[in-house]
């Protein structure tokens, strides 16, 4: 029994001995470290990898390793911290959210990181946000939708990109602007969302809405996720006959919805759908031509690339550094780490109170970004106000950016044609 | 007897001794926040052997009574205010009871059945609390940041009180372990494991000690829950009812070796270490490399020491005697 518990006390000394090791690497002074979070391995690896890039290309241009427009608000680099440049430094959080909040210790703690970016992930980004508001280190969030992140009053989280509530709203703004730019009524609609979660939040959140903006819903169907057959559901839907039919869907019912759409011949005057399956690159496989003139939120779409030669100049270095274009989860990462570098230049300090106090007085214009958005300026919550998304339709086979108006690529095509005259 | 337990009761607070100065020496954050995680897992794998390793029970659904233990205390200290010290032992209760109402049936079930059945039970708790309203669903629930203090269970950037709560949690599982293994209890619990049909016909009631195991077992692994909901301070079901936690408290056990008192201990020990190192040292690459040495690590183990860590070190030390034997005869 002594040998045996001898071995124990090997072990637990070697684990020990082991956390010793573990040391931070030496440093220049003139590098300002920030901390990235992403889910580098694990089931969302491939857009991990695709944020750590966007979020590489961002710290380059902001070190001068790269030409970059001049408006670009990256591309103002840090004068004020007489051109030092920034480090990041990459935490793997493998889309555990335990592992997020260590990965957040061990950055501020080990590797003296100033601020922290991430997560993607909204659950990940809750943990990891909490370690850095312990410490007082700011944490920059560009990815993570979930609306409640923002009502947690915390001091030193900051997030760049509108949240689900956000989005919904902005489907009732659209619609107003359609109902004024084509002179139409579009205020009967049905909503038809899945059961689990998402759909059940976006549902309340459309009927809130629309009571509050006067809209009429004539019929609201939750439907459960992955049903194998939508028969009834659209039957109920065509005899509501609503202009505008709300629909929050996962790939695969959303093909299904629209199949059955096909075979019932219901055409409502407009389809829009709250992003995930209507936007997935399959949903267009699959369905070919019966996927056109259907609505869908983005945040990000590569036409902007079009219509903005900045965007188009950024998304060309992006290609030419990771062999991808931008699409809307690594061009929020970029604007992110953007946001981050401009406020740390403005600090002219790596003191976290003084990038705080920075960030909080951000002020961005929309043509210093690369996304569709009419500015950054936080709110008392972290929130930015001047986010918005974007409405894509189906035209040709891609999707283009119809609304808003004045970052549209192409015209909206309205109403949508019924099934036998296309 | 005092002649052979003596040393064991030495070594015993020796090791304790150590734990407790341990985070004294290691002063950073960042590693005494590795030594809790160490910790935790030790404290959950041996949670898990009192029913998978000494009743021979292997359950791989252990993520909904950790998942019961966080809801609990986190909900009672957000509706009513309660403390998670009281709410922590309130989760405990509250899995228990769900665990003789789910061990009741299950336990009709032999070997990879009863498994399978702990898997089904885990996977539909995980699907209900997602779409339950009541405890925010997927959203998840969040413990306000400025509460903080002893009662709360809730320190700011002071690692050493979560270090020393979960080392008092995880000596109070291993002392509950090592009565039930001394006890009467423990001779029903292996003889379940190892003969069920000849226990049986001694008269021991294998529902009922398969119950008491469980809700033992049940009872600290909730406990568990509880402590990571306060440290993180925000759970959701996809932190906390996951699969991916069932499978690690399992393989924690499994690893340092079933059905001995210190093997959960030692198997934390090793598998917390090559998580934590292979992510910091390879992850940040975003090549897998961490999650590939972490397989390999784990497959080598079961296949050169099925008995886990424990066993191997029984091996070499029923070994090392007949090696210093054979030196001698060649002298």
């Amino acid at each position: 029994m002594k040998a045996w518990l001898r071995g124990t006390v090997v072990g637990a000394a070697a684990v020990a001995a082991l956390g010793l090791v573990w040391s931070g690497p030496a440093r220049a002074q003139d590098e300002i470290r920030i901390g990235v979070i992403y889910p580098l391995t694990g089931a969302a690896a491939s857009t991990g990898v695709e944020l750590k890039a966007a979020a590489e290309l961002a710290a380059a241009i902001t070190n001068r390793e790269l030409p970059a427009p001049d408006k670009l608000a990256a591309a103002v680099g840090m004068p004020n911290l007489k051109g030092a440049k920034i480090k990041l430094i990459f935490g793997d959080h493998q889309g555990n959210p335990q592992v997020g909040a260590t990965e957040a210790e061990r950055l501020i703690t080990s590797e003296k990181v100033v601020a922290l970016v991430g997560a993607y992930f909204s659950n990940v980004t809750a943990t990891a946000s909490q370690v850095a508001e312990r410490y007082g280190v700011p944490f920059l969030n560009a990815d993570s939708s979930s609306a409640t992140l923002t009502q947690r009053n915390f001091k030193w989280f900051f997030r760049t990109t509108p949240h689900d509530d956000l989005f919904v709203t902005n489907f009732f703004a659209f619609l107003q602007d359609m109902e004024k730019k084509k002179g139409v009524q579009l205020r009967t609609l049905g909503l038809f969302n899945e059961n689990t979660l998402w759909g059940n939040e976006t549902t309340k959140l459309e009927v809130k809405l629309a009571e509050e903006q006067k809209f009429k819903v004539a019929e609201k169907i939750v439907y459960p996720a992955k049903a194998t057959q939508m028969t009834s559901e659209v039957q109920r839907l065509k005899a509501a006959n609503p202009a505008v039919v709300m629909q929050s869907s996962y790939l695969g019912d959303a093909i299904l919805s629209m199949k059955t759409y096909k075979e019932l011949g219901f055409s409502p005057q407009m389809l829009l759908a709250n992003d995930a399956g209507f936007n997935d690159s399959e949903f267009l496989k699959t369905l070919g031509k019966d996927g056109e003139y259907v609505f869908s939120r983005e945040v990000w779409a590569l036409d902007q690339a079009e219509r903005n030669p900045l965007i188009k100049r950024v998304n060309e270095m992006m290609k030419e550094r990771s062999g991808v274009n931008f699409n809307g989860n690594s061009a929020r990462a970029f604007t992110g780490v953007a946001v981050l570098a401009d406020a740390i230049n403005r600090a002219g300090s790596t003191k976290p109170e003084d990038i705080r106090k920075a960030l909080q007085e951000t002020s961005l214009s929309a043509e210093q970004l690369i996304l569709p958005w009419k500015g950054v300026k936080f709110d008392a919550q972290g929130q930015n106000e001047l986010g918005q998304g974007i409405i894509v339709q189906v035209q040709g086979g891609q999707y283009v950016t119809v609304w808003p108006f004045d970052v549209a690529t192409k015209e909206v095509v309205f109403p949508m044609p019924a099934w036998d005259k296309r | 007897m005092t002649t052979i337990h003596l040393p064991k009761t030495v070594g015993a607070l020796a090791l304790l001794g150590f734990a407790l100065l341990l985070p004294l020496v290691i002063q950073d954050p960042a590693r005494q926040n590795f030594l809790i995680l160490i910790l935790m897992g030790a404290q959950l794998g041996v949670a898990w052997n009192i029913i998978g390793g000494y009743a021979g029970q292997v359950s791989l659904g252990h993520a909904v009574f950790y998942g019961i233990g966080a809801y609990t205390s986190t909900m009672l200290s957000l509706k009513l205010g309660l403390s998670p010290w009281l709410g922590m032992l309130a989760g405990g209760v509250v899995a228990s009871a769900f665990s003789v109402a789910m061990g009741w049936p299950c336990f009709r079930l032999k070997g990879h059945y009863f498994a399978m059945a702990t898997i089904a039970v885990a996977e539909i708790v995980q699907v209900l609390v997602t779409n339950s309203e009541t405890l925010e669903g997927a959203v998840g629930l969040s413990l306000p940041m400025g509460n903080t203090g002893v009662a709360a269970m809730v320190f700011s950037t002071s690692k050493l009180p979560y270090y020393y709560i979960i080392l008092g949690l995880l000596v109070v599982t291993v002392l509950a372990s090592w009565a039930i293994e001394r006890s009467h209890i423990g001779y029903y619990f292996r003889a379940i494991k190892d003969e069920p049909e000849a226990a049986r016909a001694l008269g021991v009631s294998l529902t009922r000690y398969k119950l008491v195991a469980i809700a033992v077992s049940s009872f600290f692994t909730a406990m568990g829950g509880s402590f990571y909901a306060q440290k993180e301070m925000f759970i959701d079901p996809g932190s906390v009812l996951a699969t991916g936690v069932s499978i690690k408290i399992a393989l924690i056990a499994i690893l340092g070796g079933v059905g001995t008192l210190l093997g959960p201990v030692l198997g934390a020990g090793i598998l917390i270490t090559i998580e934590e190192y292979s992510r910091v040292l390879f992850g940040s690459t975003g090549s897998g490399t961490d999650m590939i040495i972490y397989a390999l690590m784990i497959i080598l183990v079961a296949v050169y020491s099925p008995a886990g860590v424990m066993g191997l070190l029984h091996e070499l030390r029923r070994r090392i005697p007949s090696l210093r034997a054979k030196a001698e005869v060649r002298a």
